[in-house]
C-alpha cells in the first residue's frame, strides 16, 4: 500500500491545492445538487488497487485541474465498466486493451491516453506460480487449479487462453479448476496461498506488489512472459462533449509536469500518461483473434462481431 | 503461628475449624458448579460460535458456487479466520472449508494441503467419519472430535439453493480457548475460595475466641472453686448482651456467693473451735478445780494443826486420793502422749484379755454378755490401743443397760478392714446429744470423767479408722469401729482426717 508516501504527498498536496479546495467543496456540493454534471471515470480493481484515499485525492486533483467535479466509479469487472460506457453512465475509464480493441457496433469509445510505465505504454501478463511448487511451464500446469483475473483482462485471461489455443486446448479441460479473482492483486494472493497452483497475472500489478507488498509477490515465481502488449489505456465516451475530454487529456498528459501530478503518478508507479495511436493494441486484437479460432465462446457476451 | 485461638486448646480450635470447613466446603462446593456451568457455557458459546461462522459463509456461497466463484469462498473463509481486533473475540479457527456434495474441495482454509477441486484428503478414519457425517447433515449442526490433546468444535452448515444441496461449509474451531478460559476461571475461583477459607478461619477464630474466652475464665474459675479458691475466681469479664453474657453474669454472682459461704462457714468453724475449746477448758477447769479446793482445805487444816498425827493419817490418804485423781484427768487428756509409744502388734488373741477384764467387771450383775471374736490368728493389730476402745465402750455398754440386758461384741473381718460392733439392748443416745457424744469431758453419768468415749475416737482416729455409732432410743446402740488391718500405724495426730459420723 502506498499509505506513506501518500502521506507523505499528502502535505504537499494540501499546501497546494489548498486554495482549490472550496472549489472541491463546491464542486462536491454541485455534484449532489446535480447543477454540474459530475466528470465520471469508471475503473475497475484489475487496473488500480483499491486505495479510497488515494482515489479521493486524485479525484480532488483532476476536479482542480479541470475545473469540473470529477469522481471515480469502481465496478467489479471489465464488463461491468463497458456497460455503463454503453448506456452513457461514465464519461471516461480505464479499462484493459482487450475490451479496447473488441469491435462494437457502434463504437462507443475512443482512446484517450495511455499510461506509461517504466519508459513504455507496454507491459506484459506473466504466468506465476508458487515459489515452492515444482511447475517450470504452462504444461506442468495441466490438470491443476489456475486462478484467472477478468474474463476480459488481456493479462489475466486472453493471454493464457491464447497460450492453451495454439495448443488446441481450452482452459476449462486443461485445468481442473478456473476461477476469476476480478483483481490482479488477489490473483497473486491466490496463487501465494497455493489456493491456485497457477495464474496469468499483469506484470504493472505483479511488479507493483514487489513494490509495496513484497512477502505477497515474493511467494511467486514467474514461469512464463508474453510479449508486451498495449497498456491498459483511458478511454472516453463518444459523446462526450470534446472540450470536456480535451481538458481531461491535457490534465492528464501534464500530470508529471507538476508535483502533486507527479506524486499521483509515483502512486501508481507510472512514469506519465501519454498519448499514443491504438494501434499501440494491435497486438492484444491479433491474439484475441486467433484465440477466438479455437475458443469462439471467449467474450462472447461482448457484443462483438469477428473483423 | 502463634495466635491465641491455636494456643487455647479444645473448642475454640474446634470452633475456628468448623468454620473453616463449612466455609471451605460451601466455597468448593459453590466453585465447582460455578466452573461446571462456566464450562458448559464456554462450551455453548463455542459451539454457537462455529454454526454462526459456518453459517455466515454458507449464506453466500449458494451463488458463488454457482458462479464457480471459488476464490470469493475462500476469501469468505479467510476473512472469518482474520484475526479481528483486540476487542473482538477471536476464534480459534483451526480449519474451515467448503466441499461439494461429493466431498470435493471448493475452497479449504490450507489450500496447498487440500487442493481445489479434488477430494478432501481425510487424515484418518475418524475424520473419514466426520466428512461422512459433515455431508449427510441437513441441516447446521456441531460435531467434535479430537485434536492435540484439547479437541474442536466444528460447525456445519448446508449449503443449499432453491433446496439443491449445493454443498457445505465446516468450522472448526479448537477448545484451546475453552481450556484456556476454564483454567482462568478455575484460578479466579479457587483464588476466591482461599480467600473465602483464610476470611472464614479469621471469623472463626474472632467467633470462637469470643465465646470461648469467657467460657475459659468461667473453667479456670470453677476449677479454683474445685480446689477451694473462692478468693482467686476473677469475675468473668462480661462483653455481651447474648446468653453468654447472660452465663458470665451467673457465674460471677455463683461465684460471689460461693466466696461468701465459704467465708460464713470458716467463722463458724472458728467459732466451734473457739466453743469446744472453751469446753474442754471449762472440764478441765472444773475436774481439776473441784479436788484442789478440797485439797488446799485439807493442807490449810494440817497447818493450822501441826503436829496433829491424827489429821494428819487422816488426811494425807484423801490428799494423795485426790492428787492421783487430777494426774487421772490429766493422764487422759494426754492420751496421744501415752500411746504413742506403744506401737506394738498383736495378735488377735490379746482381745481375750478384754472379755476377762469385762466378765470380772460384771461380777455378779445379771447381764447376759456375748462374746464373737472371728478373727483370724495372722491379722495383726495395735494391742494396747484396741484393747482400749473395746474396753471402753463394753465399759459403757455395761452401765449403760439395766438388769437382764444384754451386751455384745462381734469381731470380724471385711476385705482389708477389722469391723469390730459393740452392741446393748439398753436406753439408747437421745439425738440431742448425740454430735457431743465423744466431746471430752462431755458425760451424762453422775461420776463420769466424759473422757471414756473422747478417749475411744481418738485412739481410733490415730489407727486411721472409722467409729460409727447407731442408736434408738429404747431399743439400744451399737457402736461399730472399722480399722484397716496388716497395716503399720501412724500415731499421728489425723483427727482432720478421722470420721465420726452419728445417727
Amino acid at each position: 500500500m502506498p499509505i506513506k508516501s501518500v502521506k507523505a504527498a499528502y502535505l504537499i498536496l494540501c499546501l497546494l491545492i489548498a486554495p482549490a479546495i472550496s472549489v472541491g467543496a463546491f464542486s462536491a456540493d454541485t455534484a449532489r445538487a446535480k447543477s454540474v454534471k459530475p466528470i465520471r471515470v469508471g475503473l475497475t480493481a484489475v487496473v488500480v488497487r483499491e486505495n479510497l484515499r488515494f482515489l479521493d485525492q486524485w479525484s480532488r486533483y483532476l476536479s482542480k485541474k479541470i475545473g469540473l467535479p470529477v469522481e471515480f466509479v469502481r465496478r467489479r469487472s471489465y464488463r461491468e465498466v463497458m456497460d455503463l460506457l454503453d448506456s452513457g453512465q461514465l464519461e471516461f475509464a480505464w479499462i484493459c486493451g482487450f475490451p479496447f480493441v473488441q469491435k462494437r457496433e457502434p463504437e462507443f469509445i475512443k482512446l484517450l491516453a495511455v499510461p506509461v510505465y517504466d519508459g513504455k505504454p507496454l507491459y506484459h501478463s506473466f504466468i506465476i506460480v508458487h515459489k515452492d511448487s515444482p511447475y517450470q511451464n504452462l504444461d506442468d500446469l495441466k490438470g491443476k487449479s489456475f486462478a484467472f483475473s477478468d474474463p476480459e483482462s488481456n493479462s489475466g485471461y486472453l493471454f493464457p487462453q491464447f497460450l492453451l489455443a495454439m495448443k488446441g486446448e481450452k482452459s476449462e479441460n486443461f485445468f481442473r479448476s478456473t476461477f476469476f479473482t476480478y483483481n490482479h492483486a488477489e490473483t497473486v494472493e491466490a496463487v501465494a496461498e497455493q489456493f491456485a497452483d497457477g495464474a496469468a497475472v499483469d506484470s504493472y500489478i505483479w511488479e507493483y506488489l514487489q513494490h509495496y507488498n513484497p512477502s505477497l509477490a515474493e511467494k511467486t515465481r514467474v514461469i512464463q512472459q508474453s510479449p508486451p502488449f498495449g497498456f491498459p489505456p483511458l478511454v472516453y465516451r463518444i459523446g462526450v462533449d470534446q472540450d470536456i475530454v480535451r481538458r481531461m487529456k491535457t490534465v492528464l498528459l501534464e500530470m508529471s509536469g507538476n508535483m502533486a501530478g507527479r506524486h499521483f503518478l509515483d502512486g501508481l508507479k507510472l512514469d506519465r500518461f501519454g498519448n499514443f495511436s491504438p494501434r499501440l493494441f494491435d497486438g492484444i486484437l491479433d491474439m484475441s483473434l486467433r484465440t477466438r479460432k479455437v475458443v469462439p465462446e471467449i467474450s462472447s457476451t461482448m457484443k462483438v462481431t469477428a473483423n | 503461628m502463634k495466635l491465641p485461638f491455636i494456643r487455647s486448646r479444645g473448642l475454640s480450635v474446634k470452633f475456628a475449624l468448623a468454620i473453616t470447613a463449612v466455609v471451605a466446603g460451601v466455597a468448593f462446593t459453590i466453585g465447582a458448579v460455578t466452573i461446571t456451568l462456566d464450562w458448559q457455557r464456554f462450551q455453548r458459546e463455542l459451539e454457537d460460535r462455529a454454526l454462526l461462522f459456518a453459517h455466515s459463509v454458507a449464506i453466500t456461497a449458494p451463488e458463488a458456487i454457482l458462479r464457480n466463484d471459488y476464490w470469493f469462498l475462500f476469501k469468505s473463509l479467510k476473512k472469518i479466520s482474520a484475526k479481528a481486533p483486540e476487542k473482538v473475540k477471536t476464534a480459534p479457527i483451526i480449519t474451515g472449508m467448503v466441499l461439494d456434495p461429493t466431498g470435493k474441495v471448493l475452497a479449504h482454509l490450507h489450500p496447498s494441503k487440500n487442493p481445489l477441486g479434488l477430494r478432501l484428503r481425510n487424515a484418518n478414519k475418524t475424520e473419514e467419519r466426520l466428512t461422512k457425517t459433515a455431508l449427510s447433515v441437513v441441516s447446521p449442526a456441531v460435531l467434535e472430535g479430537d485434536y492435540l490433546n484439547v479437541g474442536f468444535v466444528e460447525g456445519v452448515a448446508p449449503i443449499y439453493s432453491d433446496e439443491v444441496l449445493l454443498g457445505v461449509v465446516r468450522i472448526r474451531l479448537s477448545r484451546e480457548e475453552l481450556y484456556l478460559k476454564a483454567q482462568r476461571s478455575t484460578f479466579i475461583v479457587f483464588g476466591i475460595t482461599l480467600a473465602l477459607v483464610v476470611l472464614g478461619s479469621l471469623l472463626g477464630a474472632a467467633i470462637s475466641q469470643r465465646i470461648t474466652s469467657p467460657l475459659t475464665t468461667m473453667a479456670e474459675g470453677m476449677e479454683a472453686v474445685g480446689r477451694g479458691e473462692y478468693s482467686n475466681v476473677a469475675p468473668v469479664q462480661v462483653h455481651q448482651d447474648d446468653e453468654l453474657g447472660d452465663l458470665a453474669q451467673t457465674f460471677n454472682k455463683m461465684a460471689e456467693d460461693l466466696a461468701d459461704k465459704k467465708q460464713l462457714e470458716e467463722q463458724m468453724t472458728v467459732s466451734e473451735k473457739l466453743v469446744a475449746l472453751g469446753r474442754i477448758t471449762a472440764g478441765v477447769a472444773h475436774e481439776v478445780n473441784n479436788p484442789l479446793a478440797g485439797l488446799i482445805n485439807l493442807i490449810d487444816t494440817l497447818k493450822n494443826h501441826p503436829g496433829d498425827m491424827l489429821l494428819m493419817a487422816r488426811y494425807v490418804p484423801q490428799l494423795e486420793k485426790g492428787l492421783n485423781r487430777i494426774k487421772g484427768i490429766v493422764q487422759s487428756l494426754l492420751i496421744e502422749l501415752r500411746v504413742e509409744e506403744a506401737q506394738d502388734s498383736n495378735d488377735p488373741s490379746f482381745l481375750e484379755d478384754v472379755k476377762e477384764i469385762v466378765e470380772a467387771e460384771i461380777d455378779n450383775r445379771n447381764i447376759n454378755f456375748i462374746w464373737e471374736n472371728h478373727l483370724n490368728d495372722n491379722i495383726r493389730l495395735n494391742g494396747r490401743r484396741v484393747q482400749q476402745v473395746v474396753h471402753n465402750l463394753l465399759k459403757n455398754a455395761i452401765q449403760a443397760i439395766p438388769v437382764n440386758g444384754t451386751v455384745s461384741f462381734l469381731c470380724f473381718q471385711d476385705g482389708d478392714c477389722v469391723v469390730i460392733e459393740v452392741s446393748d439392748n439398753g436406753p439408747g443416745i437421745p439425738p440431742e446429744i448425740r454430735s457431743q457424744l465423744f466431746d471430752p469431758f462431755f458425760t451424762t453419768k453422775p461420776n463420769g470423767t466424759g473422757l471414756g468415749l473422747w478417749i475411744v475416737y481418738r485412739l481410733v482416729e490415730s489407727m486411721r479408722g472409722v467409729i460409727e455409732v447407731e442408736s434408738e432410743v429404747g431399743s439400744g446402740t451399737v457402736f461399730q469401729v472399722t480399722l484397716p488391718a496388716n497395716e503399720s500405724t501412724h500415731y499421728e495426730d489425723n483427727s482432720q482426717h478421722g470420721h465420726a459420723a452419728t445417727g
